[in-house]
Formats: structure tokens, C-alpha cells, sequence
């Protein structure tokens, strides 16, 4: 029997009980659509969380004081609350040396209370080198960044965040003003574009920035580090530049056995394959979800058909007694369950996708959060194979018992 | 044509088993016209099932054409039903969600024939039986004795040597009957071979010879000296 003819048979078996192929493909519709918007938010959600890591800048590397137990996932103890002191001016020094490493800031973080006029409220402060401007990426809504010579002379100057310029100064061009953090006063000489959350949960439009070297002495009072924020040569491996720094801190710590390490270095790009690798997992997660239902809906088909092949015994028979081979018989039915998971597929991704603009529409416009639009081809793919699979999987059992039936019996059945 | 030989048929029931069919001897050549007649449960369904390829015989031969059906494979078989017989049933057995056409065609889908060269031969089978106007119907629509025609196309469109026909005037009223064994006499005269089962004798008469079965054996078998028609044209 050709291809041709045995479509044309199926889908005419399919059309003599119409309403029950609808409802049998509903099953189907319902498990791809979600395959296919589970998969997609999934996407969506991968990439805002990678776009933000990304916003922090490129090819970055950040020191923090202190060992690390475990593997290069655990984090450091400085991020746990603990004060190690063992970052210094002098790693700065040694590493600037280094051709793997283009730009590097040092960075301590306070809070203080932040006073101009009547407004005044707290706010975290970060000590920077002027470098820092550059290794973040940041763009200045207005003024400038502070120049590595005002690091040196520690001047008090500072850059504002975003939401920090509009509480104290209002609709006031904060350029110029002076500002009070803690006991001394600032002169405001740059303000941040809107730059959202950054690295440590920081909110960079709420922060001043100000020179590292008043923000340790006159601030805070130290001579260590937080954090050492570092751009990396792009031309360079992760892993070289890794070594790179390992090798000057252990030089500079006089540290010779590797175990008693006092800093710990983590690169941006191993946080991003973490993050990515974890929102996969996410992903997976959701989209097994979702297969259940597909399972479910192809368990219905199989019921369908099943019930269907015991009332059409006769029209089996008849076939046989027609010349219909077991074979024919057996393609025949298993066709009618493909064809019934081809349209609940394609019907499916139909629905799915028009969920997932949907999704977006709502998302984009009532959370600022940049949600992307994500409607991953691979998707659309797995789903269309799944649910044909899904129609050979579930399809073949009653097609198979369809093929056994004797010709002879099946003329007899009432 | 059909020679069979000490045929048998046991089938296991739910208490003993059943000899539907016991060491049955006959031949039938080409160009005949045998009804088989009988009491219902005598076998005569059992033999035309056997006859027709539709089920296999426990024990004894059956010789088709001078092959030995035994070593025809289920494939083969199936080939068999499709080109070499056609079957008219008692219960008409169409796909009545189907058109007329739908139905005629089904088995020259099976023997591989083209889509463009199968339309000539459907509608010339539909024609024959005189249900040209009706070809696009529904088959679930025409009245009885339409249907049992359609049946005949059916059975016709492949140009089988043998047509089996099993109590094909049955489900019928008495005029679609005798029109029904007329369209089979007039493709016996033709030259093809048919083969009836039926439990009427008024049925039975139309064929010219008469194989009755009782209690699975072949009771007698004798021709029908003057075709029932013949006697009716001679007095004429």
C-alpha cells in the first residue's frame, strides 16, 4: 500500500470519529504547549540571570582575602562575614606587572549616613581605584569619573548612583555639591546611569563611589582589601591568568605550599558557567515537568486507540478479507496514532508559542526586570519529535493488536 | 480449479472440541456455479472460510490452481483473498461512513495498483452492478439491496477468478434477493466461477450444482439437472 493511500486511510478513519480525535489530540496539545513555554521561560530565565552577571563588566576576576575550603564553588570566607586581612597595597603593586591583566581596582565597602541639605539617608559607600570606572563597564549619567591622580592625593570627591542623586538632591544638578559621608564632606563630581544590582548584592544605584585611599583612611580606618576587581587580557585563558595571579600572590604572601593559600580567586566566566549550568538544570527540571503531561496525553491515545480497534474489528476483518496483509493493517492504525500526535504537536507548538508572547508581552511590560523574549528553536524541534515519538510509542501496542486480529473472527464480531 | 481433499476443520471450544468440518472430498472447476447448502452449525461457513483463504484447514488438502495452499504463507494468503477471490457477506460488511467509490476502491489499495489507473476500474465496477448515479453516496445511506450491489463491485473490482458469496441474499427483502442472484448468475454465464453458501433452497437453485453439508460432512453432491431460469424460459 503506498505512503499515499495508507495517509488517506488514516486520516478518513481518523474523520469518521471526529470529536473523539479532537479530545484524544487535546491531551497532546496540552503536554507540547507546555514543553514548549516551560523550555522557553527557562531560556528567558537564563538569560536574564547570565545578562546581569555579564552587566558587571567582561573578563573579570575578583580576589577576595582569604582561603577557601573546598571545592572552587564554596565561597570565600570574606563573603561569609569574616575579616581577613591578608589583602594589601603591595599585590596591587605586583600585579599591575602582570601583561594577563589589563585594568585592577582594589575595593572596600561600608555603610554610612549620607547627608545634603535636609535629605539625608544610608547608603553604602565603595572605595575604588580609578580604574574601577572602566572594569564595570559604568556609563555616567552626567560628570566624570574620578582620575587615578585624585586616588593617589586621596581628594574627596565621590560618584553617585542613580536613586542616591534623585533623594538627596531631588531634581538639583547634584555636579559640584557638596555631600556629607560620615563626618566629612564630598564634593560630587559624576553620577552613575542606572546600573541596577550588581556583584554581592550591592545596588549600584544607591552607592557612592569614592577614592579607596580616603575611603581606608578617613572612613574606614584599615590598610587591607575587601575584594581586588580585575579585567583580564581577553587574550588570555581563564585558567592562565588564574595561575598568573596564584603564582604573584603567592610571591608577594611568601606562601610556598599550596594548602595554606590566604586569598581566594574566582572568574566571572566560571560564575557564568555555574549560572548557566544551573539555570539547564532549571530548565530540564521544568521541561520533565511538562513531558509528564505528554506521557499522560499519550497514554490517552493509546486508550483511544485501543477502544478504537475493538470497534472497528469488523472493518479489520473486512480489510483482511480484502487483501489487507498484517503488515498493512499494523501501519494503517499506527499512522492514525501518528497522525493524531502530529496535529496535537503541531496544534501544540501553535498554542505554546503564542503562550510564550503572551508571557513575554506580560512580563516586558509590568516588570522592569528585562525580561527577554525566548522561543528557543531547539524547542519547537523537540517538541514536533516528541510528539511523533510519542505517537509510535503509544500507537504501536494497539496497532499491533489490531494486525493479530484473525480475518475470520473479525467478519464474525458483532 | 479447487480440489480438496479429505478437509478438516476442528476448532477447541470452551468444554470439547468442535469437528466443524470432517474429511470433506470434492472439486470444483472453472466456470461452475456451486451453492453450498446446509443447516446453520453444519460447516458449511467453516468451508468457505477454508475455501477462500480466510482460515486454514487442520488436517487433509486443498489444492488451488494445483497449488497446495498449506505452504502459502500469511502474505501469500492475503495476496490470494485480494487478487484471486472477491466476497460478497451476508451483512454486507461496507464501511458505511465511506462513500460507494471508498468502498470499491479498498481492495485495489491493497493490490498496489496506482491512484490514476484505479478510478477506471471502480467506476466500471460501480457501473456493472447499476449504481453509477450513486458512486459518491454514502454507502451507509443506500438501502439494502444497493448495498449488497456495491459489495458485488467490490468483490468485482480486481477481476477475481472465483466469487464467494455467503448468504448474500440473507439480510434482504425478497425482490433485492433475486435481483442480487441474478447480477450472480449473469457474471456465472460470464464464465466466473461462484460459489454460494446459503441454507435457502430457493437460493440455492440458482446454482447448477449442489453441495449440501450436515454435521460437518458432505452429504451429497449433485448437479441441478434444469437451471431453475432455464425451466422458467422453457415455459414460456
Amino acid at each position: 500500500m503506498s505512503i499515499k493511500d495508507l495517509l488517506r486511510t488514516a486520516f478518513l478513519g481518523l474523520l469518521h470519529a471526529k470529536t473523539r480525535s479532537l479530545l484524544t489530540i487535546l491531551g497532546i496539545v496540552i503536554g507540547i504547549a507546555s514543553v514548549i513555554l516551560l523550555m522557553s521561560i527557562g531560556k528567558s530565565a537564563e538569560k536574564l540571570i547570565l545578562d546581569q552577571v555579564q552587566g558587571v563588566g567582561s573578563n573579570l576576576v575578583f580576589i577576595f582575602p582569604g582561603a577557601t575550603k573546598g571545592s572552587r564553588l564554596s565561597s570565600p570566607p570574606s563573603v561569609q562575614g569574616i575579616i581577613t586581612k591578608t589583602l594589601v597595597e603591595g599585590d596591587i603593586k605586583e600585579l599591575r606587572k602582570e601583561p594577563s591583566i589589563v585594568r585592577i581596582s582594589p575595593q572596600v565597602m561600608g555603610q554610612a549616613r549620607l547627608v545634603y541639605g535636609n535629605n539625608d539617608l544610608n547608603a553604602s559607600y565603595a572605595g575604588v581605584s580609578a580604574d574601577y570606572f572602566l572594569i564595570r563597564g559604568f556609563t555616567l549619567a552626567s560628570g566624570r569619573g574620578f582620575a587615578e591622580s585624585e586616588v593617589l592625593s586621596s581628594s574627596r570627591v565621590a560618584v553617585i548612583g542613580a536613586e542616591l542623586a534623585k533623594t538627596l538632591f531631588g531634581e538639583e544638578s547634584p555636579i559640584n555639591k557638596s555631600v556629607r559621608i560620615k563626618n566629612s564632606s564630598f564634593r560630587v563630581i559624576g553620577v552613575l546611569g542606572p546600573e541596577g544590582i550588581g556583584p554581592f548584592g550591592v545596588d549600584q544605584d544607591n552607592i557612592a563611589i569614592i577614592p579607596i585611599t580616603v575611603a581606608q583612611s578617613q572612613l574606614l580606618g584599615v590598610e587591607h582589601y575587601d575584594v581586588i576587581l580585575l579585567q583580564a587580557n581577553s587574550e588570555y585563558q581563564t585558567d592562565f591568568v588564574r595561575s598568573r595571579i596564584t603564582s604573584v600572590l603567592r610571591h608577594t604572601h611568601h606562601v610556598s605550599d599550596p594548602s595554606k593559600d590566604d586569598f581566594t580567586i574566582r572568574a566571572q566566566e566560571e560564575l557564568l558557567s555555574l549560572l548557566s549550568s544551573i539555570t539547564s538544570i532549571l530548565t530540564i527540571f521544568l521541561t520533565s515537568i511538562a513531558c509528564i503531561s505528554l506521557v499522560v496525553g499519550g497514554i490517552g491515545i493509546m486508550n483511544i486507540m485501543l477502544v478504537s480497534v475493538i470497534e472497528r474489528t469488523r472493518e479489520i476483518g473486512l480489510r483482511k478479507a480484502l487483501g489487507a496483509t498484517n503488515r498493512d493493517i499494523l501501519k494503517q492504525f499506527l499512522l492514525e496514532s501518528v497522525i493524531l500526535t502530529f496535529v496535537g504537536g503541531v496544534v501544540g507548538i501553535a498554542i505554546g508559542s503564542l503562550l510564550v508572547v503572551l508571557v513575554y508581552l506580560i512580563l516586558a511590560n509590568f516588570s522592569a526586570s528585562g525580561w527577554a523574549f525566548a522561543l528557543p528553536l531547539s524547542a519547537v524541534g523537540i517538541a514536533a519529535l516528541v510528539s511523533a515519538g510519542v505517537g509510535v510509542v503509544f500507537g504501536i501496542y494497539p496497532a499491533s493488536e489490531a494486525s493479530k486480529k484473525s480475518p475470520m473472527e473479525a467478519l464474525r464480531y458483532e | 480449479m479447487i480440489a480438496v481433499r479429505d478437509l478438516s476443520k476442528d476448532y477447541s471450544g470452551e468444554e470439547a472440541v468442535v469437528h466443524a468440518l470432517r474429511d470433506v472430498t470434492f472439486t470444483i472447476e472453472r466456470g461452475e456455479f456451486v451453492s453450498i447448502m446446509g443447516p446453520s452449525g453444519s460447516g458449511k461457513s467453516t468451508l468457505l472460510h477454508l475455501l477462500s483463504f480466510l482460515d486454514r484447514p487442520t488436517s487433509g488438502t486443498y489444492l488451488f490452481n494445483g497449488k497446495n495452499v498449506a505452504e502459502l504463507s500469511d502474505e501469500d494468503l492475503a495476496r490470494m483473498r485480494n487478487k484471486a477471490v472477491g466476497f460478497v457477506f451476508q451483512a454486507f460488511n461496507l464501511l458505511s461512513r465511506s462513500s460507494v467509490y471508498e468502498n470499491v476502491e479498498i481492495p485495489l489499495l491493497y493490490s498496489g495498483l496506482p491512484f490514476g489507473e484505479r478510478r477506471a476500474y471502480v467506476e466500471a465496477a460501480v457501473v456493472s452492478v447499476g449504481l453509477g448515479s450513486k458512486i459518491r453516496t454514502e454507502a451507509g445511506r443506500l438501502s439494502g439491496g444497493e448495498k449488497q450491489r456495491v459489495a458485488i463491485a467490490r468483490a468485482l473490482v480486481n477481476n477475481p477468478d472465483i466469487l464467494f458469496a455467503d448468504e448474500p441474499t440473507g439480510n434482504l427483502d425478497s425482490a433485492s434477493g433475486l435481483q442480487v442472484m441474478k447480477i450472480l448468475e449473469s457474471l456465472n454465464k460470464e464464465g466466473r466461477t461462484v460459489i454460494l453458501v446459503t441454507h435457502e433452497v430457493n437460493t440455492a437453485k440458482f446454482a447448477k450444482r449442489m453441495l449440501k453439508i450436515r454435521d460437518g460432512r458432505l452429504e451429497s453432491d449433485e448437479k441441478i439437472a434444469i437451471h431453475i431460469n432455464e425451466l422458467k424460459e422453457r415455459l414460456k
